[in-house]
């Protein structure tokens, strides 16, 4: 039946409706400023019409729901990126630290070599001056300090590495806690009809989170989130989420474990990925290339040293410069050190007279000599500066890149979803007017209702 | 087409990224250095140890040759004395050899010859630095000695060699048995057979000859030194060079370019305040500014 009654409930229903888009605005307009909000548009509909007779009347607008405007492709480009940055900002923190101990300075193990074989070729202009044999045995340890320096620093950071490793796994349990919450109420909300449009953003922002620390993929399930790593292991499905831990093995290195399978070498990406690269790779191998070098100036210094005579003329055979390197090599540069305090055991002579420098020739003729995997001393150093300068060089480029791709995607995500204050304020003049129009719609009925009563008693 | 409402975030990197630029220009001028770490310039850091290791060692070469030359020098000056007395004694014996001296005569210069022999005595165990230059390798005792039969060699006939450059090595000393007791030209031999004769009375011409032999012998062993003190100072001279290169090199490989670093700096002062000026002027108003 159409009547004044039916226009009536019409214009409430324009009523209603501006009010929720202009609330929806509000909304929007407190939270201009909120990390990872989705501004909220209203979905506006016209009510089912009504027949009668002939006629199909409108019966007025339906306010469908508050809907969040997000681009979930770019949302999970974001989280993409978001874990490369991850990777790339722990990486380029451990390596700029680590690189401090191969820059030149007067204590690198570059200017000790240098220093050591300089002592050499002075002491072989006056072989048996006691001074000069002193300075040969200081330039010895301080090749050995330089060594130990180094090598000791790469093993705190390894293991101040290790204790990262193990408060990001923290954070990620704490994250992936919080996503499963969030999971639990959002699939309430959408099974009572309601919109979760908030919820969703707060878990699209701990998703990310979440990228930042370690390799994630997404993937939707009725409503809820499943998450795991990039290689397949359970993050959170639905409501439950699944802890990390942390377990250390025999040599004292965390590794962490999923339900009890170690995944250490399978997370590659997010802060994790770069932490467990630089503690595992990079530092690994640079230690290994320092006890290569320590070992084999060591040995080869030694070799020379036990086939000539000392200040006395004795043979120096069982007399080494430096301690024996280990024969595997391994820990060579953490415990090199001089193995004489008497400088009169240096092996200057080789045939046992005291102004005789022939033992001591030979000996620096090690400097120019390529017996450090085919390279020389101070040669197989500079390379290895040379990694670790372009292992940071790398990182930080990657870093920067990946910043920029980082930084344009946000662009994007905020160009759909990002609150504008011009529109919101154009929005609300909108709904303001619209809803002053059924206002005075309704006042207008209420005029035609009255006269219509007043037509009766009259 | 709808925009990014909010274009703080990316004003605020570009802010960012300025001021690094500007912390960088102003480390480079500070430290006249552009490689500070090795990310700076792999390539370049891993020359920089090279170069700074070829720098130590030439500075090295320059030092060894400093202690070497004085040695040297020495040697080379005493070998000078060695020869003024030889040719005094050659004089005596000369003089001596003349048949109008008489016994007496002939005994006096047989004591002026014998002081002679103690001044070559001297001379032939001379020392520099606690270590006897003319010992050979045997540096710690006095190679010459004299006894009943006369003087006596106790060095032994090494030398040595001490590298002054890239694969330059260069003998550093002659032995004495070489020098002075070389067999055929012994000249503490000629000498006391010039004292013996003198004091006999016979012979004597034959003891001159064998004192010039050695005179000539040890003149021209003595070019050794000479020869050697002249490689040293070209080699002086030749890593003088050396190291003007490397250090031209080091420059080349991390030296600020100043004038380029300071209009860099300029560019990124003058970029940074426009980007603020920028941003101060134009997030004031929005749509609500102008409802009322």
């Amino acid at each position: 039946m159409s009547g004044l009654n039916a226009s009536l409930a019409a214009a409430l229903s324009g009523l209603m409706a501006e009010q929720g888009a202009i609330e929806a605005t509000t909304n929007n307009v407190a939270n201009v400023n909120t990390p990872g909000y989705s501004r909220e548009v209203p979905v506006l509909a016209s009510s089912d019409p009504t027949a009668v007779g002939h006629l199909t009347l409108g019966t007025g607008v339906t306010l469908r729901s508050i809907q969040s405007v997000r681009d979930t492709i770019l949302e999970s480009r974001i989280q993409q990126e978001t874990q490369a940055q991850g990777q790339f900002n722990a990486t380029v923190s451990a390596l700029s630290q680590l690189q401090v101990s191969f820059t030149g300075s007067s204590g690198d193990i570059g200017t000790a070599i240098s220093n050591f074989f300089d002592s050499l070729n002075q002491l072989s202009t006056s072989p048996s001056d006691t001074s000069l044999r002193q300075n040969v045995l200081t330039a010895a340890g301080n090749l050995a300090t330089a060594f130990n320096t180094t090598a000791n620093r790469l093993t705190s950071q390894r293991s101040s590495l290790d204790d990262s490793v193990e408060q990001t796994v923290g954070q990620i349990n704490q994250l992936t806690g919080q996503i499963a919450q969030l999971n639990g109420q959002i699939s309430s909300l959408d099974n009572s009809g309601q919109s979760p449009g908030t919820l969703i953003d707060q878990r699209t922002q701990l998703i990310d989170q979440l990228s930042s620390l370690v390799d994630v993929s997404v993937i939707p399930t009725d409503g809820t989130l499943t998450l795991t790593t990039a290689s397949g292991t359970a993050l959170v499905a639905g409501q439950q989420s699944f802890s990390l831990s942390t377990q250390a093995d025999h040599s004292g290195v965390q590794h962490i474990f999923s339900q009890g399978t170690d995944i250490t070498a399978t997370i590659v990406s997010g802060q994790l990925g770069g932490l467990l690269h630089i503690r595992d790779q990079q530092i690994p191998a640079l230690q290994t290339q320092l006890d290569t070098l320590a070992s084999s100036l060591a040995n080869q210094v030694n070799s020379v040293q036990t086939a000539g005579y000392d200040l006395n003329g004795n043979p120096t055979t069982m007399v080494n410069l430096f301690t024996p390197p280990p024969a595997s090599g391994t820990g060579a540069a953490a415990s090199l050190s001089v193995a004489i305090t008497d400088p009169a055991l240096i092996a200057a002579s080789s045939d046992g007279s005291a102004g005789d420098n022939g033992n001591l020739e030979a000996m620096y003729a090690l400097r120019n000599q390529a017996f450090v995997q085919g390279q020389t001393p101070t040669g197989y150093y500079s390379s290895v500066v040379f990694q670790v300068g372009n292992a940071a060089a790398n990182a930080n480029a990657e870093q920067s890149a990946s910043s920029l791709v980082l930084q344009q995607l946000n662009d994007q995500r905020a160009s759909v979803s990002g609150v504008s204050l011009d529109q919101e304020a154009a929005n609300l003049v909108r709904y303001q007017q619209a809803y002053a129009a059924s206002a005075q719609v309704i006042s207008t009925i209420n005029s035609m209702m009255q006269t219509v009563i007043n037509m009766k008693t009259s | 087409m709808r925009v990014n409402p909010n274009p703080l975030p990316d004003l605020l990197a570009a802010l960012e990224q300025g001021q690094q630029q500007i912390n960088t220009d102003l480390e480079q001028i500070a430290s006249g250095q552009t490689v500070s770490a090795p990310s700076d310039n792999p390539a370049a850091a891993a020359s920089l140890v090279v170069n700074a290791d070829q720098t130590s060692e030439v500075d090295q070469f320059q030092r060894s040759i400093a202690s070497i030359q004085g040695e040297m020098q020495n040697a080379d000056s005493t070998l000078n004395s060695v020869i003024t007395a030889l040719q005094r004694a050659i004089t005596l014996g000369t003089e001596g050899a003349n048949g109008t001296l008489n016994d007496s005569d002939r005994q006096a210069l047989a004591v002026e010859v014998q002081g002679i022999q103690s001044e070559l005595m001297n001379l032939a165990n001379l020392t520099c630095q606690g270590n006897f230059v003319f010992a050979g390798t045997a540096t710690q005792s006095a190679p010459y000695a004299i006894g009943a039969n006369g003087v006596t060699y106790s060095g032994n006939d090494r030398s040595t060699r001490i590298t002054v450059g890239d694969h330059l090595t260069l003998q550093t000393n002659l032995p004495g048995s070489q020098l002075f007791s070389s067999p055929g030209n012994d000249m503490f031999q000629a000498i006391q057979d010039l004292i013996t004769n003198l004091q006999s009375g016979s012979n004597i011409d034959t003891a001159v000859h064998e004192v010039s032999s050695a005179y000539s012998h040890i003149n021209a062993q003595r070019v050794f030194y000479g020869n050697a003190l002249n490689q040293l100072s070209s080699q002086q001279t030749s890593l003088n060079s050396e190291s003007t290169q490397l250090a031209q090199q080091q420059n080349s490989l991390d030296g600020a370019d100043l004038s380029k670093v300071i209009s860099d700096l300029v560019n990124a002062q003058t970029s940074r305040q426009a980007t603020l000026q920028a941003i101060g002027q134009t997030q004031q108003t929005n749509l609500f500014s102008y409802i009322k």
